[in-house]
């Protein structure tokens, strides 16, 4: 048996407004990319977009999006994500760009990645906080959120969780 | 390469490229359903152009090529293109369908690395 490869492609979405990241939805953000590509790359760029791209995860809360992409031309497809400068979604355009943070040749490794990533980001702006209080409560937020939320932010959760230990 | 000074000794002169060559040249004549439509120069390019869009996208139509020459009797052009893009713009070429709105297509007659080779086909040699 030999395994259909492909390229996962972990993006951030940069937007100006944050509350309007809330609105994205994984059918949007694929639309938007196929037609960029279409328009970048023709006909061409089109078909090879249809098989093997999918949006397989979008987390709206921190604008994090994984893209597949297949293996043989995820460069020419990748090449198209810069000319993305808005999103249309529910009738609202959300001006944006994606940034491509990581590629990967898994869901794993791009998983591994965005913890790493996000205790990172912890870090750098842990030390902003003003006083130990405030420290404190977003200790508990986090804490907090690990609980109620479900399977589906249990990417950023085990982020955060971890970084918790290491304080 | 400039014609024999001499006459009695030609000169052969054996060009060896250590690259790749930079450009491909391509031979093609364009066959309309109605024969009796005139293209000029501007048009022709335009409508490669038009069809490089259409496939590959305005990254393929920012492909360097040039139109050489062209005869408006025979439809017969002369295009230059750098290597690399001597696939895309061969198969756009290929899939070009239709001149407004009439069936049309393109044949492309010879395609060499040297311009010197489109001067004769080796296919319509007259040997006795």
């Amino acid at each position: 048996m030999v395994r259909v490869k492909s390229r996962y492609l972990l993006c951030e979405v940069n937007v100006s407004d944050r509350s309007s990241l809330l609105l994205l939805d994984d059918r949007a953000v694929a639309a938007t990319v196929k037609s960029v590509v279409a328009r970048t790359h023709g006909d061409y760029g089109a078909a090879m977009c249809t098989i093997g791209f999918s949006v397989k995860y979008l987390n709206a809360h921190t604008g994090i999006v994984l893209l597949r992409f297949p293996k043989r031309c995820y460069r020419l497809l990748w090449s198209a994500l810069p000319f993305i400068t808005s999103i249309e979604t529910r009738g609202q355009k959300i001006p944006c760009f994606l940034n491509c943070l990581h590629v990967g040749g898994t869901i794993r490794t791009c998983q591994k990645f965005l913890i790493r990533y996000n205790t990172q980001q912890l870090h750098r702006m842990l030390p902003r906080c003003k006083n130990e209080e405030e420290k404190q409560q977003i200790r508990k937020a986090i804490l907090s959120c690990s609980l109620t939320i479900g399977k589906r932010e249990a990417f950023e959760d085990e982020a955060e969780s971890e970084e918790d230990e290491d304080e | 390469m400039k014609p024999a000074e001499k006459e009695e000794e030609s000169v052969y002169k054996r060009v060896v490229l250590k690259n790749a060559s930079p450009y491909q040249y391509m031979k093609i004549c364009l066959v309309l359903e109605d024969e009796s439509t005139r293209l000029s120069a501007v048009e022709l390019k335009l409508f490669i152009i038009s069809g490089l869009r259409n496939l590959y996208g305005e990254v393929g139509a920012a492909l360097n090529f040039d139109l050489l020459k062209y005869d408006e009797d025979t439809l017969t052009a002369f295009l230059r293109v750098t290597s690399r893009g001597l696939v895309k713009l061969w198969s756009s070429l290929t899939l070009l369908g239709s001149y407004q709105n009439q069936a049309c297509a393109f044949r492309v007659l010879q395609v060499s690395s040297f311009l010197l080779s489109l001067t004769g086909n080796s296919r319509d040699l007259q040997l006795d």
